[in-house]
């Protein structure tokens, strides 16, 4: 089943559970969580440790399927898609930003980003001319040819940022893309995704634990104990990670 | 711009020592493997250069070191469709001072070895001067290069079997490369028995017969053993090449032996490139799983692991043919010179065998990768992330 885009949002989920077992044990990762995204949204989920929010950007992103619920991403229903399938429909509709780059190392930055385009049918010298576009959009033209192990790793996180949007993908999903980078390039790698949605109609959906990322996306969900924060409950989470990183003054900064 | 093969070939140089240890290791077995698979052609090709299937030996049926009466030379050849026979004798001779028997030398009927053996090509002249002198002798140019003789010296022979020494005169060559034999004169030996012991040589080891049609070998032999059959000496009839084939049969079972170990040794490189790809699969599981995470499919992550182990082990392989062939050239050529290695100058790596060197290491590359490539690509993405972050 396939709906159009203006029927539904960018991404629907609907009652949607994960659990998984561990040993003897049954352990609920997600539960009966229901949400709605609009394309060419910055959108944050934000929770402590073992809140579900990796779980959750894993379903959106199509790397994992719920127990039970539905996810809708781009018009496609991914409960009805098995591994492989679900793999080639990431290659088409997902680009992925991991917190530690994962970048190829035997492979320069123009290679790295053209790697997703080898599963497409493009030309060698198309896949050229995108892979450089998109390394151009990240600010990075000028590194086409270096090697990982010469990029800074805010640099790297540009790669993979660059890798992700080369394929233009509907949803661009990004595992806690500051968590290994310092301050300052951590505000600019947040700064180039905001500009992705915002300059480039990008809909970025990324997991993270940096309170900075509140003045940059468009909505933050919080997410506690594997279920969506609602109401009261969601604006005290909010205000918790503004206080904790750096008292009222800060949440003053950042609040819309 | 990076390409499917551009990806595999850069994994490949990810751990550039690793990957020419393993790419060194599958050359030179392959290269060992080859060379062995030479073996049994190499014997077969020996033999079929030294042997002829329309010559025949007839010797005594208890063994060739029992001799028979000197008889049976004349006897074999009055048999229907033998055209020529000559009786030949083991001298034993020894070269001077090394005292040992250094090559092969037979005592032989002058007067009728040049019809037995006209495929050696001996020239007539030099056949006709065998007859001429008593003390003459034709010696095969590989003993002749190994002393660095020539037609006219003379050289002394000091028999181990029989109470004589003999002075002899190269009268010849027998113009063959791994030829080693010397034939001397029977009469000689005899005149010199006679004045030594008073009895002269009243036996004759082997009779070596041409028989004129090769569909009738079968039917000489079997006149030949039916001749002497319940006399004091029955004797055993055989081809040149299946005479031959039994001194060589020992060494074919040593070949079996051979082929054996190389079964082995191919089996422990395919253990030995099977833990490089391990290795190389596990140390990338990280990467391995974000590829899938971007949309690699499993088939897709399967098939470049694979190729990366099959490439570098066939193009292993390949050179290990190369350096098989360069090698048993080289055999070939130090052969001409140098006669302890005459036989090995036989093993010739043909298209068969380099073809099954290759299909070897392709195999082996093959098999090697198939586990890790399987275990890499079978997992789901979501527990491959799971694992690595």
């Amino acid at each position: 089943m396939v709906l159009t885009a203006q029927e539904t949002p960018l991404i629907r989920l609907r009652e949607v559970s994960r659990s998984y077992q561990r040993g003897v044990d049954r352990v609920h990762a997600l539960e009966r969580v229901s949400l709605d995204i609009p394309a060419a949204r910055f959108v944050a989920f934000m929770g402590p440790s073992g809140s579900g929010k990796s779980t959750l950007l894993n379903l959106v992103s199509g790397i994992d399927r719920p127990t039970s619920g539905e996810v809708w991403v781009a018009g496609q229903r991914l409960n009805d898609l098995d591994e492989d399938q679900l793999a080639q429909w990431r290659a088409r509709h997902v680009g992925l930003i991991f917190q530690f780059f994962n970048l190829m190392p035997v492979l320069t930055a123009l290679d790295n980003v053209a790697l997703p385009l080898l599963l497409t049918q493009l030309d060698k010298r198309e896949r050229a001319r995108r892979a450089e576009l998109a390394l151009r959009i990240v600010g990075l033209g000028h590194r086409l040819h270096h090697y990982p192990r010469t990029l800074s790793g805010g640099e790297q996180q540009r790669v993979a940022i660059a890798r992700a949007l080369v394929t233009d993908p509907d949803l661009i999903v990004a595992d806690e893309p500051t968590g290994d980078l310092d301050a300052r390039n951590a505000e600019a790698v947040l700064a180039l995704l905001r500009q992705l949605t915002h300059g480039f109609g990008k809909t970025i959906v990324m997991v993270t634990h940096d309170p900075r990322a509140l003045r940059f996306v468009d909505q933050a969900f919080h997410l506690d104990k594997g279920r969506l924060l609602e109401g009261n409950d969601a604006e005290r989470a909010h205000e918790a990670i503004l206080l904790a990183a750096g008292g009222g003054g800060a949440a003053a900064a950042v609040l819309p | 711009m990076i390409s499917w093969f551009g990806l595999v070939l850069a994994n490949l140089g990810r751990n550039r020592l690793r990957t020419a240890l393993t790419f060194g290791a599958v050359a030179l077995a392959v290269m060992l493997v080859v060379f062995l698979l030479t073996m049994p052609a190499g014997l077969d090709a020996l033999l079929n250069s030294i042997a002829s299937n329309t010559r025949i030996s007839v010797h005594n049926k208890a063994g060739i070191v029992y001799s028979m009466p000197y008889s049976y030379a004349r006897k074999v050849r009055q048999v229907e469709g033998v055209a020529a026979a000559v009786g030949m004798t083991w001298f034993g001779g020894a070269y001077e001072e090394e005292g040992r028997v250094t090559f092969p030398n037979f005592a032989v009927e002058a007067e009728y070895v040049g019809a037995v053996y006209p495929d050696y090509g001996i020239p007539k002249e030099q056949l006709e001067d065998f007859r001429r002198y008593r003390d003459g002798a034709i010696v095969g140019r590989q003993t002749m290069r190994k002393y660095n003789w020539k037609i006219g010296d003379r050289i002394t022979l000091k028999s181990n079997l029989w109470p004589v020494a003999l002075d002899l005169r190269i009268v010849g060559e027998i113009p063959q490369e791994r030829a080693p034999m010397l034939w001397l004169q029977r009469a000689y030996l005899d005149e010199a028995l006679l004045a030594a012991r008073g009895r002269g040589l009243e036996i004759v080891g082997i009779v070596w017969a041409r028989v004129e049609d090769p569909e009738r070998v079968d039917q000489v032999m079997q006149a030949i053993d039916d001749l002497f059959r319940n006399s004091e000496a029955e004797t055993a009839s055989e081809t040149e090449k299946s005479f031959f084939g039994n001194f060589f049969g020992s060494l074919k079972g040593f070949v079996t032996v051979i082929l054996v170990v190389t079964a082995l040794v191919a089996l422990c490189i395919v253990v030995i490139a099977a833990n490089t790809a391990s290795m190389a699969v596990r140390e990338r599981h990280g990467e391995i799983a974000v590829l899938k995470a971007i949309g690699f499919s499993r088939r897709r992550i399967f098939a470049a692991l694979l190729a990366e182990s099959t490439l570098l082990c066939t193009s292993a392989g390949l050179t290990g043919v190369a350096l098989a062939y360069g090698f048993a050239q080289a055999l070939r050529s130090f052969a001409g010179w140098s006669p302890a290695l005459g036989p090995l100058g036989s093993f010739l790596v043909t298209p068969g065998v380099a073809l099954r060197g290759v299909l070897l290491a392709l195999a082996v590359g093959f098999i090697s990768g198939l586990l890790p490539a399987w275990g890499a690509a079978r997992k789901p993405v979501a527990q491959s992330l799971h694992e690595v972050f």
